[in-house]
């Protein structure tokens, strides 16, 4: 079915439901992108350098044309990024975690269990109802796919021999934050029901789990039970966060509020 | 090929891989080169944390394109130096680690708030684009080459430093205030960043003499000058009185009093002696030495294709 819908067409409900999934979409891709720079300059070689940098400005970009979308509802960039309560940020506590110094097994890791879950869910969006969401789709999964077969190479090489170990941590400590993906939102039914997505997050999780826990156990690692493991508290869909974002969230609005709320600067592009 | 016969053929591209150069040759445009790589490196240092700071999500992208160039421009010269055979890529990499790297001197220096950055953005990076400019037409060949790549990416970092510069200039009063200081703070080591004046510089002669260097310290200072002191002045920057800045009405440019400048300071860092020098090598040496393991586990991967060490994609 062709994607129809387009914001003078919302309803509130279904207004709603799409910004929930819209906000997901983009915090998670913005704080992603906000830790993975902190690699930049510190890569292990200045090709994994290059490469991580990348990565990080295509989840950046992605960040702005899901905020895009965003603004098309009426939001703006000061609302959606530099003025937004820390606690109002959906994005899941994978993403938020800082790195132990040297902990590239940690973005490796990361990177994986985040790139498969999000391609997943771009593949539900595809033949999304929303017009202008529809529209973009296309190019965020095909940069994403480069995403996984990187994480997935590194991971190939690092599961082996000594650093498997580090691997290991890194899967224990960051499983359970990765679980927080799948959240169920709180307007699911609506999301679903009026074709926003073409999955429900139930499946999606499951379809997540039947991808990464083969994968992993064939790289001989021992994947926590999903259902057994511990999780923490804050499980970042809910506005419950980790310490260490409202940290995170105060680095990088410094400037903005040292500058008394400027207007964010657009580079070669006219704002919606 | 003897040195007299390479002083005879200096110009533009004159000397290639394939060439027999002499010693003499060879180590010196090593080292400059080896500079000019390590300060892309230590630049993107002092301007990575500013990629989390950007205050708006455009210039954020912007500046973290711009870190990665650095890093790229850092990869495309040392492969130009390691095409003189002297020093290996791992080689001057451990260097710059162990402190014995030298590089600019501007990156020698904390940059501390937003307002600084425009100060390296634009006119570091002013400065850099001036120089390297000129390097198009060094005499080894390889190093023009990846010249030609880097002054086609600096010309985007200076426009973005031109515009960061600009809305700073147009805030408030306080940011405006703020902006002026670190101008007058940044502006001397700007000034310094094209070296010593001509008979104080050890390098300058000879690197000259082999058509390594086309244009002398003190002619790159002042073309500088006649192009950025006007533009400072038209975003409302007030040029501080010292350094004393004089117009020469004959020669139609401006030069500087090199006596008002402190070469104490300069040469401190030259030597990587100042306090800035020691911890921004020693913070990014801990970082490297971080994921030494990596690197170790990377070895027994050659000769596996593949992401192992992963290209760019695009």
């Amino acid at each position: 079915m062709p994607a129809t819908l387009n914001p003078e067409d919302l309803d509130a409900e279904q207004r709603a439901a799409l910004e929930e999934l819209l906000f997901r979409l983009a915090d998670d891709e913005y704080v992603h992108g906000e830790r993975l720079i902190e690699w930049q300059i510190y890569a292990p070689t200045l090709e994994s350098d290059l490469a991580l940098a990348n990565v990080a400005q295509d989840e950046f970009g992605h960040a702005r044309l899901w905020y895009d979308l965003l603004e098309e509802l009426g939001h703006t960039e000061a609302e959606l990024i530099w003025e937004r309560p820390a606690d109002e940020f959906r994005h899941a506590t994978l993403v938020e975690l800082p790195f132990a110094e040297g902990d590239w097994a940690d973005v490796v890791l990361r990177s994986y269990l985040y790139d498969a879950a999000e391609r997943l869910r771009l593949d539900a969006l595809v033949d999304t109802s929303y017009a202008p969401l529809a529209d973009r789709v296309g190019k965020v999964l095909s940069e994403e796919r480069y995403h996984l077969e990187n994480a997935q190479s590194w991971l190939d090489r690092l599961a082996e021999g000594d650093s498997r170990d580090r691997v290991q941590d890194a899967l224990d400590r960051l499983f359970p934050h990765a679980l927080s993906l799948f959240a169920e939102p709180e307007h699911e039914a609506a999301i679903v029901d009026n074709g926003f997505r073409t999955m429900s997050t139930a499946d999606l999780r499951i379809e997540w789990l039947e991808t990464v826990i083969p994968y992993l156990e064939s790289l001989g690692l021992d994947v926590p039970e999903p259902d057994e493991v511990e999780r923490p508290s804050a499980r970042g869909r809910d506005g419950t966060h980790t310490d260490h974002w409202d940290e995170l969230a105060a680095e990088f609005r410094r400037t903005y509020d040292e500058l008394e709320a400027p207007e964010p600067a657009r580079i070669g592009r006219e704002r919606v | 090929m003897d040195l007299e016969t390479v002083k005879e053929r200096a110009g533009p591209r004159q000397f290639a891989p394939k060439d027999d150069m002499p010693e003499e040759y060879r180590k010196a445009a090593t080292r400059m080169i080896q500079f000019h790589a390590n300060s892309e490196v230590m630049g993107g240092y002092l301007e990575k944390p500013f990629i989390r700071q950007a205050p708006s999500i455009d210039r954020k992208l912007a500046f973290s394109a711009k870190v990665q160039d650095e890093i790229g421009h850092a990869q495309l010269l040392y492969r130009a130096a390691e095409s003189l055979g002297v020093k290996t890529r791992d080689e001057m990499l451990d260097e710059l680690a162990r402190g014995d790297g030298k590089f600019l001197n501007c990156f020698h220096y904390p940059m501390e708030s937003w307002h600084e950055v425009p100060m390296i953005a634009f006119f570091v990076d002013g400065a850099a684009m001036h120089r390297q400019a000129t390097l198009k037409n060094t005499s080894w060949t390889p190093y023009a080459h990846a010249m030609d790549k880097v002054c086609f990416e600096e010309g985007f970092h200076v426009k973005h430093g031109e515009s960061m510069l600009s809305e700073l200039m147009n805030g408030s009063k306080a940011t405006q205030e703020k902006t002026q200081a670190a101008f007058e703070t940044w502006w001397p080591r700007i000034i310094q960043f094209f070296g010593p004046t001509n008979d104080k510089s050890v390098h300058n002669d000879f690197a000259q003499e082999v058509g390594l260097k086309t244009k002398s310290n003190d002619e790159l200072r002042d073309t500088f000058l006649d192009t950025y002191v006007p533009k400072a002045e038209k975003y409302g920057l007030v040029v501080p009185e010292y350094p004393r800045i004089e117009y020469d009405e004959e020669l139609d440019t401006y030069h500087v009093n090199e006596d008002d400048l402190n070469w104490d300071e300069f040469w401190t860092i030259a030597k990587n002696a100042s306090e800035g020098s020691h911890e921004q090598i020693n913070s990014r040496a801990q970082a490297q030495e971080a994921v030494e393991w990596v690197r170790e586990s990377m070895h027994g991967w050659e000769g596996a294709s593949g992401a192992g060490t992963p290209q760019a994609a695009d």
